[in-house]
Order: C-alpha cells, then sequence, then structure tokens
C-alpha cells in the first residue's frame, strides 16, 4: 500500500464513516433517550427503521401518494406508533407490576411483530429504495469523494442532533424527559405525568426512526435485514455511555469512522466485527462509556 | 381357457409384487409415487424458489397427463421452507415422517439446505435439489443428495474468473464475495482457475449484511484490476455498483448469478442508468430467459400459470431453474424401473446424464460428483438490453477427496 493509497484511505474512510455515523448516532439517540426515561433497552429501535421504511414505500408503491405526502404521513405514523406502543403495551406491563426482563422482552416482540409485518406485506422479497430527494452527483472533498445524497444526510442529521439538543436543554417537555430519566419518583412529586412523558419518548424514537430511514434507505436500501443496523446504534449508545444523549452522537460517528478504517486498513472481513471490539474495549478500557461520567455505586 | 387362467395369474403375481415393493419404498403404491417439494414460497427469497417449484410442478403435472412413469402418477407435498435452515428442516421432516414421501425435490438456498444434509444421510431419503448450489452438501459427495441443477457456487466461482480471463483479457482480477461459507465455496474453484489461468485474484471478502461498501471498493479500485467480479447476492451487488460508479471506475463489471434474481430491481435501487454501461450478467441457462431456446419454457409456464404471467415481475428470473431437476428425478424414476426402490432410485441419478435444453451445459453425474451442471454463459447488460456473449465458460475445478 502507497502513501498515496493510505491517504486516500484516510480521506474516503473518515468522510464516509461520518456520513453512515451519522444515522447510527441518530438511532443511538433514540435508544438513549428510551433507556434514559424508561430504563428499559427498545431492542426493537432497528425494526422501528426497518418498519419506516416499509411505511414509506407502502405510501409510493400502494398508495401512489407524493413523495412529500409520503415523507409527512411516514413521519407521523411512526410518532403515533411509537407513542401507542408506550401506551397501550408498555404502560400496562408496567402497571402488572412487569419487571425490566418483562419490559425488555416485550420491545423484542414489538420487533418480532414488525418483522412479521413487513414478510406480510410482500415488498420484502427484493432490495427495494426509496427515491432520493438530491441528486447521487459526486462531490470531491481533498482526494475523497462524497455524493449529494451523502453530504444532506449528514446535515440533515446533524440538523435533527441540534434539534433534539435544543428541546432537552431550552424546552419544558425536554427538561421533563430529562428529570424523568434522573429521579422518575422526584419528578412525579413535582408534577410531571410520568406515562406522559414516556408517550413523548417512545414518539421521538419513533420519529428518528423514521427520520433515519428516510434518510438511509436511499443509500443502503430497504431490505427486512436492515433492522439489524440497531446492532450497530446499540454499539454507538454504548462506546459513548449508555446514558449520555452527547456520547450517543459521537458513539455513533466514532462506529461508522471505525468500521471503515478496519475494512480499509484491517480487512473487509473485519468490518462487522470491528462495533463488537469497540465496545469490548469501551467496556474494558472505561465500562460507563466516553461520556457515561463517574462510575457510581448505588446502595442495595 | 388355461391361457387366460396362466395371464390372469401372472397379472396378479405382478399387482401383488408391485404392492409388496410399494409397502417396501415408502411413498410409492400401485398407482402414485409421493415427493415432496421445498423451497421458498413466502418472505424476503420467494424470488429464489416461488416460481422455481411452479416450473418443477408442471413439469410434473406434464408427466402425469403424458401416463405417468412406469404407470404411477406423481402426487407432490409442497411446503414453504422460506430460505431458513430452521424452517427448511422442519419442511423436509415433516415431509419424510409424516407425509412419508418417496423422495425429497426442494431447496433454493444453500445454506439451509446444507443444514439438512445430516437429517438426510440419517434417514437415507434421497434428496435431489431444486435450484440451491448446495456445494456443502455435495462436497465431499453424500449417497443421498444430489443437486447444483443451476450451478454449484464452486462453478461460479472457475467460470467466472475464465469469462475475465478469456473474454476480457484481464491479467488482474479483483473479486468481491461474501465471507461466510459460500462466499468460500466460489473462492476455491476462482483461485484454481485463477493459478491455472495464470491471472492474480484481489479479493475483498464482505458480510452480506454491510451497510457501507466503501472500503472493499476503494481497496479493490487502488488495487487497479482490469475487471471486478461481484459474487454477492443482490444487495451488496446494487451498493458496489453504486459505490464503483461514485469512485469512477469505468472498467468491466461482472455480476455472478447469485446477485441477478431480478434485473430491473436492480436498475431501479442502482438509480442510474450510468453506472451499469460497462456490466456483465452470468446466465447459467443456455440462453437469455424468454429467448427462442428457451421459448418452450417461457410458453409452458403461460399455459399453466396464465394469472401469475400476467402479474408484472413473473416469472420470475430463476423460474426455469426448476425444469432440469424434476427431468432428473423423472428420468431416474423411470431407469429405476417398475420395482421402484430408493436404492434403484439413487443408483439410476448416480448414471444421469441428459441435455436439459435449459441449462447451458449438460445435466451429468457419477457415483463421484452429485452437481449436476458446470457451465455458464455472459451477457452484456447496458442497464436496458441483454446481448449474449459468444460460447460459454465451465469451471476446471474438481473435488478432490482430502
Amino acid at each position: 500500500m502507497s502513501l498515496g493509497d493510505i491517504w486516500l484511505f484516510l480521506q474516503q474512510g473518515l468522510l464516509s464513516g461520518l456520513v453512515t455515523g451519522s444515522v447510527y448516532a441518530l438511532l443511538a439517540l433514540a435508544i438513549v433517550a428510551v433507556f434514559k426515561t424508561t430504563d428499559v433497552p427498545n431492542f426493537a429501535q432497528g425494526e422501528m427503521l426497518m418498519m419506516a421504511g416499509y411505511v414509506a414505500l407502502s405510501l409510493l408503491l400502494l398508495a401512489r401518494l407524493p413523495y412529500v405526502a409520503v415523507i409527512l404521513i411516514t413521519l407521523v405514523v411512526m410518532s403515533l406508533g411509537g407513542a401507542l406502543f408506550q401506551r397501550v403495551v408498555m404502560e400496562r406491563v408496567t402497571g402488572s407490576r412487569g419487571v425490566g426482563v418483562q419490559l425488555v422482552i416485550t420491545t423484542l416482540g414489538l420487533a418480532y411483530l414488525l418483522r412479521g409485518l413487513v414478510r406480510q406485506t410482500g415488498l420484502g422479497d427484493t432490495p427495494r429504495s426509496l427515491p432520493s430527494l438530491v441528486s447521487g452527483d459526486t462531490v470531491a472533498i481533498g482526494e475523497a469523494v462524497l455524493t449529494k445524497l451523502d453530504i444532506a444526510i449528514f446535515v440533515t442529521a446533524v440538523v435533527v442532533m441540534l434539534l433534539i439538543y435544543f428541546m432537552f436543554t431550552y424546552t419544558r417537555i425536554g427538561k421533563a424527559m430529562r428529570a424523568v430519566g434522573m429521579n422518575p419518583r422526584a419528578a412525579q412529586i413535582v408534577g410531571i405525568r410520568l406515562s406522559r412523558i414516556r408517550m413523548m419518548v417512545w414518539a421521538m424514537a419513533g420519529l428518528i426512526s423514521a427520520i433515519a430511514a428516510l434518510l438511509i434507505t436511499p443509500k443502503i436500501l430497504i431490505t427486512p435485514d436492515i433492522a439489524n443496523i440497531a446492532i450497530l446504534a446499540y454499539a454507538a449508545a454504548i462506546v459513548g455511555g449508555f446514558t449520555s444523549l452527547p456520547g450517543a452522537v459521537v458513539g455513533g460517528l466514532l462506529i461508522g469512522v471505525v468500521e471503515n478504517m478496519v475494512g480499509l486498513f484491517i480487512s473487509t472481513n473485519a468490518i462487522v466485527v470491528a462495533p463488537f471490539l469497540a465496545i469490548l474495549v469501551t467496556l474494558i478500557l472505561r465500562p460507563q462509556g466516553l461520556f457515561g461520567g463517574k462510575v457510581q455505586v448505588k446502595k442495595v | 381357457m388355461n391361457f387366460f387362467i396362466k395371464t390372469a395369474l401372472a397379472a396378479a403375481a405382478a399387482v401383488f409384487a408391485l404392492g409388496a415393493h410399494a409397502e417396501d419404498a415408502p411413498g410409492v403404491t400401485a398407482s402414485t409415487i409421493k415427493i415432496g417439494m421445498f423451497s421458498p414460497l413466502s418472505g424476503n427469497a420467494m424470488a429464489y424458489g416461488f416460481d422455481v417449484v411452479n416450473a418443477a410442478k408442471m413439469y410434473y403435472d406434464k408427466i402425469n397427463k403424458e401416463g405417468g412413469i412406469n404407470g404411477r402418477k406423481i402426487e407432490l407435498v409442497i411446503e414453504d421452507s422460506r430460505c431458513n435452515a430452521n424452517d427448511l428442516l422442519a419442511a423436509v421432516k415433516k415431509l419424510t415422517e409424516q407425509d412419508k414421501v418417496f423422495l425429497l425435490n426442494g431447496g433454493s438456498c444453500s445454506g439451509p439446505v446444507v443444514g439438512a444434509r445430516e437429517y438426510v444421510d440419517r434417514e437415507k431419503i434421497p434428496l435431489v435439489m431444486l435450484n440451491a448450489s448446495g456445494d456443502g452438501a455435495l462436497y465431499p459427495p453424500s449417497k443421498y443428495i444430489y443437486g447444483a441443477f443451476s450451478i454449484s457456487q464452486h462453478a461460479v466461482g472457475g467460470s467466472m474468473v475464465q469469462f475475465a480471463t478469456q473474454y476480457l483479457k484481464a491479467k488482474k482480477i479483483g473479486y468481491i464475495n461474501h465471507d461466510d461459507a459460500y462466499g468460500g465455496w466460489n473462492l476455491e474453484a476462482a483461485e484454481f482457475q485463477a493459478k491455472k489461468d495464470g491471472v492474480t485474484l484481489q479479493v475483498q471478502s464482505i458480510n452480506p449484511s454491510i451497510t457501507d461498501v466503501t472500503a472493499p471498493m476503494l481497496k479493490v479500485r487502488a488495487a487497479n484490476p482490469d475487471v471486478l467480479l461481484i459474487m454477492t447476492y443482490a444487495r451488496p451487488v446494487a451498493l458496489l455498483i453504486k459505490k464503483a460508479h461514485e469512485l469512477g471506475w469505468n472498467k468491466p463489471i461482472v455480476v455472478a448469478v447469485n446477485g441477478t434474481a431480478d434485473v430491473n430491481n436492480l436498475v431501479q435501487t442502482v438509480g442510474t442508468k450510468d453506472a451499469l454501461k460497462n456490466v456483465y450478467l452470468q446466465e447459467v441457462m443456455l440462453d437469455v430467459a424468454g429467448g427462442p431456446q428457451l421459448k418452450w419454457v417461457y410458453d409452458m409456464y403461460k399455459q399453466y400459470y396464465p394469472d401469475l404471467a400476467a402479474k408484472p415481475g413473473y416469472p420470475q428470473a430463476y423460474m426455469a431453474y426448476g425444469i432440469p431437476s424434476a427431468m432428473a428425478v423423472v428420468n431416474a424414476l423411470k431407469a429405476a424401473g417398475p420395482q421402484l426402490t430408493r436404492e434403484k432410485f439413487l443408483d439410476a441419478m448416480s448414471k444421469t446424464n441428459f441435455d436439459s435444453k435449459v441449462m447451458a451445459g449438460p445435466i451429468s453425474f457419477t457415483p463421484a460428483d452429485h452437481a449436476a451442471q458446470k457451465s455458464a454463459i455472459y451477457l452484456k447488460f447496458d442497464g436496458d438490453t441483454k446481448t449474449r456473449v459468444p460460447g460459454s465458460y465451465a469451471s476446471a475445478w474438481t473435488y478432490q477427496p482430502k
């Protein structure tokens, strides 16, 4: 490998990694937000992304709606779906004194339900693509090449992340979500309705899934297997510190870049192992994650 | 009168003998042979098997209408194996133990069908695959399993390298395959062929669920090969062709048959026909789908399934692959004679050699080689039309017991 190749690999690996990493970061944000407010790791996050893709595809191919309407309806459907799942299912499991493991199994149930629904549509038989709102023309950045779609994905993901940051920092709802994440009982005492906030967080998870699906599927195509992308989002959340929202963003970008660097400088066989390696290294060197704060010992 | 009694006694003895054998051979009666079929009939791998089963069904029906095999009609029991190892094994067990079929004729996905090998060997039930490559079930050969009617993965790899070397005059070949057993099989024969032809391979192996193909494509481009061979499933094929176009790759790309189930879909998912300007597709049939040499198969399909044939996307790309497998079963059943047993059927299978008039090469088995077909043709594709490249290209790799 020449020095020229190494320099090209570094540039292209970094830029392409940031693009895919920004989508992992979005999904990791949704996972962390749900976990912080409900104490439940959502194992259906990938399937929610997949479902959003197929909702959009169904509206486009079967209902033949204009793409702008498809985007709006997909965002609404996924948000409502997330909120309804929390209100109708999770709330009841919690109400019947469901412990953590039962709630986790409930999210797994949702994952299987969504996969089953997609199978019934018949759209999952071949890889499909949503139309891209941006052209696939290329733009040279240094020696690397990105498409306009890549740039649109990255910019949109960053804007959405900034909006989420703004919401958590400056709005009453965001502050209430953070309060529920820190201490649900205390939040309840000061008048925050836990069920409402949790519904909103699940709605946000659905909304983020829809945004991520609309962004990434024109690039990586839709198959039922794209649900597996959640594994990378989980890796991002763990690397960032499972309770840190900025950590989820940094973790996502890092995983995207690490995937490419491992593929370019070690082996393409190892790309799929890279996120797990990142998790292992993080857990050994800094178990609380990059932004997880100090390790806390709880009295039991 | 004496003659009449003798004849009647002989006929009774023959019927008795047939009945006795019917009891010996599961799934065989005096008037029927029960065959268990399985394939993905639903789900995201439906394109690999749904119409393949339909093709085999129509061929069996044709044989029944012509009087059956040695006086017996074929009776089919069909299960959906969904291209999933657990579903496939469940289907195989049901067909063997509950339906008590004489033989199994199924399998469109290699990985799952290989998973059934141990059970098939233990139950000593013949398994004639449909269109699965199934190299893991064919090498080393099992007495009970025959397959690769479309082509084995070993033959896919060897043929691709031979085409790149002979037709495209490549000296250095970029090769992207999957990092699973499937990819290992085609790479083994590709490396053998490359060594034989004196060319070098630049190999990048990727996971089938890869999301970002920047690394493999960039490494291939940096190695500067004369041609790129893509041996992956449909989704990575589309991602790699897109990425190649983005990175300014303009040399030939040859796509193995593994990723060409739905070419229209490939065009749509790649997004621009410019990316397909210098693409070749591997094809294991003797002609372009629907071409003059295969017209009889497509006419037959229209006759049997008029409603399906009228739907867009049908017949599916692999439809015709079901015919040679059913032909092999019928030929071997005929050769096994009226006193049908599984042993006789397996013996007849091991001597099968015929031209299916469907595939690029002959369907040929020996006791040491249970993979049927080893040749492929190539089609120049520009995003709209497919033009056949002259000649067919066969892998030189042969199984060597270790």
